[in-house]
């Protein structure tokens, strides 16, 4: 007779996984799929359950003293908004930022992924991974899971051995070197914004306004966040902006937009209420 | 007999509510006990809560097979930590640890939506807030469940804590002393059961702080 | 919407794309270069979903360099049009890349050629082909002024007349186009047609 020792198994399988526990740090993981015939219909079904932070507003550029990247706080679930303080710069490293734009989870868990494998790749190496490198790494790894529901549109801002760095990549596969990028559903009136501030002239030859100094630059940044969130009710919260420079990034200001609006509108007592001061004064 | 038929799922939705809040030496986290399927009571006494590390605690709604096993999930890995390192874990790394967790299953999610309270390095009381597969947060106030969009607001009002994207940085501690806190989770709760059907029966509210952990409960409506 | 096109003229082929960068209603960027020097003498222009149009480029790039390695002598034109339709074969039956080619190569033995490779592996040598929305009005006028034995001065006219049309006609046109030549000295770039100028860091 054979022994039933199913009962001392454990019910979890904590021990069956644990080689992830150890290992599983620095190779990409590997994830559970449901025994489903329709595939495509369950991802349609439980991407209803991810948090999508698409409505967004995020930006970045590259300038004389390095790259400005910024962008809104809003997490919303159709109309529902379900966070108004979402974290949507990615602190990679000192050096590096990326930005958050499609599934939270998605993009909060890959930039996590992308930093450690950038550490490992700074102690491997003894010395920083390039913007170029790692803005690659993250693309290939999208690539590969490519047609499986995940959705990303991020930007890896960062500064390397060669200078300021900027790559937009997405889930799709899609991985743009470039000097300014907005992504999310509040960036093209972001564009707007940024595109007539930092183009000097729009007939015949736009040129492009490259030295801005790093106020101006950051002001730019927050004028468009702030226009994009006026605009777009997907977007808002707060207005975040770092730049990053050869010593790594810091981050500038994070302003409400609900208070920007009267910074800059700012509102001018009307003429009865001027009226009245002046004559209980007399 | 087949397997699966056309509208078949594997999930099922429980309900119920989650509330947690952190204060400046406190964590009140908070949920009912009622366990639903679409119109029918299952049970009035199920908890959501439960403690992961001594100063850490989940409370979380949505599918309560996947629930359990999250919490066995976490559990199995809590006792493989004190095993290596001989402590209980902190709340920040057992924060990430459910996100990472959550994560994992990204193509098959646990429906799960979880609050995490606890008392951080320093003391301070702490509360993270889940989606399904992962995505985390530090606030200072959260609620998650079926009764989340009718408590959020309510909170936002008597608590709005700045922003801790806000530079220059503010406190973002709720002002509340511990048993003020306790009252209006109660009160929350007390509103969330008048409206929302998978809301009600008891209330159960877990205060972590210096003392330690204790539980209270409070009824709610029944129908 | 993209416009890729190209032609052989007498001892050498030209390739046109052009360098926009699009996602929905908006241009990300203007000035990408859809046109890869696959070797020495080898260009390859893609169009396509973005993602795949990069790693399938790359991929082949790789390959033709391998092959160059282990063997000492470089692929022929042919030869690599070949590699890529197979490659591109296999994948159909898996999952597709969503990318349309045109190779344009110069060899020592049979001069200057040019292959046209659909996201459907199906391959083709011509003297002239285009893909995308501009194809439509790039083949006519090719149909019509090419002939065989074409200088470089007319190749680039030609293919000039060809920008100008899609620009005017097309609703969609792209701003820049990327025009690259394959002759006996090797592939390169030849010039950038830029009606809105994308500053690059100086």
């Amino acid at each position: 007779m054979k022994l039933d020792t199913s009962g001392l198994e454990s019910t979890a399988p904590h021990f069956g996984t644990s080689c992830e526990l150890f290992s599983g740090f620095s190779a990409a993981p590997s994830f559970d799929l449901p025994v489903t015939t329709d595939f495509d219909g369950f991802q349609k079904e439980s991407i209803q359950m991810v948090k999508p932070a698409k409505g967004t507003t995020t930006l970045a550029f590259i300038f004389k003293e390095g790259v400005i990247v910024a962008a809104d706080s809003r997490a919303s679930m159709g109309g529902y908004i379900s966070s108004q303080s979402v974290k949507k710069i990615i602190e990679i490293n000192p050096y590096m930022l990326g930005t958050m734009a499609g599934g939270a989870a998605d993009c909060q868990f890959w930039h996590r992924n992308l930093g450690i494998k950038c550490r490992l790749h700074e102690l491997a190496n003894k010395r920083r991974i390039s913007v170029t490198g790692a803005s690659k790494l993250l693309a290939n790894i999208l690539y590969s899971y490519r047609g499986m529901g995940l959705s990303v549109g991020t930007m890896i801002a960062g500064w390397d051995e060669t200078g300021p760095g900027l790559y937009y990549v997405d889930s799709e596969g899609g991985r743009l070197k470039g000097t300014r990028f907005s992504v999310g559903s509040g960036s093209p009136y972001a564009y707007g914004v940024l595109d007539s501030g930092y183009l000097i002239s729009y007939n015949t030859c736009i040129r492009y306004k490259y030295d801005l100094s790093v106020e101006e630059a950051a002001e730019l940044a927050k004028r468009s966040i702030y226009h994009a969130t006026f605009r777009d009710g997907a977007s808002g919260g707060v207005a975040s902006v770092y730049h990053v420079g050869p010593n790594g990034w810091k981050k500038l200001s994070g302003d409400d937009v609900g208070e920007l609006y009267y910074q800059y509108n700012p509102v001018s007592t009307s003429t009865v209420e001027q009226e009245m001061a002046e004559s209980s004064s007399t | 007999m087949t397997k699966q038929n056309a509208n078949w799922s594997p999930y099922d939705n429980n309900g119920g509510t989650c509330v947690a809040i952190a204060g400046a030496d406190y964590c009140v986290i908070a949920a009912d006990t009622r366990m639903s399927t679409g119109y029918s009571i299952l049970t009035r006494d199920y908890s959501k809560i439960c403690k992961l590390a001594d100063k850490c605690v989940m409370a979380s709604s949505g599918f309560q097979a996947d629930v359990k096993a999250l919490q066995k999930q976490l559990a199995a890995r809590h006792l493989i930590y004190q095993h290596q390192h001989n402590k209980q874990v902190s709340c920040p790394a057992m924060a990430q640890l459910l996100s990472n967790t959550l994560y994992y299953k990204r193509f098959f999610p646990y429906y799960s939506f979880n609050v995490l309270g606890g008392l951080d390095n320093e003391g301070k009381g702490c509360v993270y807030t889940y989606d399904a597969v992962g995505s985390y947060e530090r606030v200072g106030y959260s609620s998650q469940g079926s009764g989340s969009t009718l408590i959020m607001p309510f909170l936002d009002n008597q608590l709005k804590s700045p922003s801790p994207l806000l530079l220059p940085a503010q406190d973002a501690v709720t002002p509340l002393s511990e048993s003020e806190a306790v009252d209006l989770v109660k009160t929350c709760f007390a509103s969330a059961t008048e409206r929302d059907i998978y809301t009600g029966d008891k209330l159960e509210i877990v205060v972590l702080n210096k003392e330690g952990l204790h539980r209270e409960y409070m009824e709610l409506r029944k129908d | 919407m993209e416009c890729v096109f190209g032609l052989v003229g007498n001892g050498f082929a030209i390739l046109v794309a052009d360098t926009s960068a699009v996602h929905s209603i908006l241009v990300h960027k203007s000035n990408e270069d859809k046109i890869m020097v696959l070797d020495s003498h080898k260009l390859i222009a893609a169009s396509g979903e973005p993602g795949d149009r990069v790693q399938f480029t790359e991929f082949i790039q790789k390959n033709v360099a391998l092959y160059q390695f282990r063997n000492g002598i470089p692929l022929t034109t042919a030869a690599a049009a070949n590699f890529t339709r197979g490659e591109l074969a296999t994948a159909l039956r898996k999952s597709p890349y969503m990318v349309n080619i045109l190779l344009a190569g110069y060899d020592k033995e049979t001069g200057p050629s040019l292959y046209y490779i659909d996201y459907i592996a199906s391959l083709h040598k011509v003297d002239k082909g285009a893909f995308g929305y501009g194809s439509y009005f790039s083949l006519s006028m090719m149909d019509r002024h090419f002939h065989s034995g074409m200088s470089v001065e007319e190749a680039v006219d030609l293919v000039d007349k060809c920008i100008m049309e899609i620009r005017s006609r097309l609703v969609v046109a792209p701003p820049n186009f990327v025009i690259k030549i394959v002759d006996k000295d090797g592939a390169r770039e030849y010039a950038w047609r830029e009606s809105v100028k994308e500053t690059t860091v100086s």
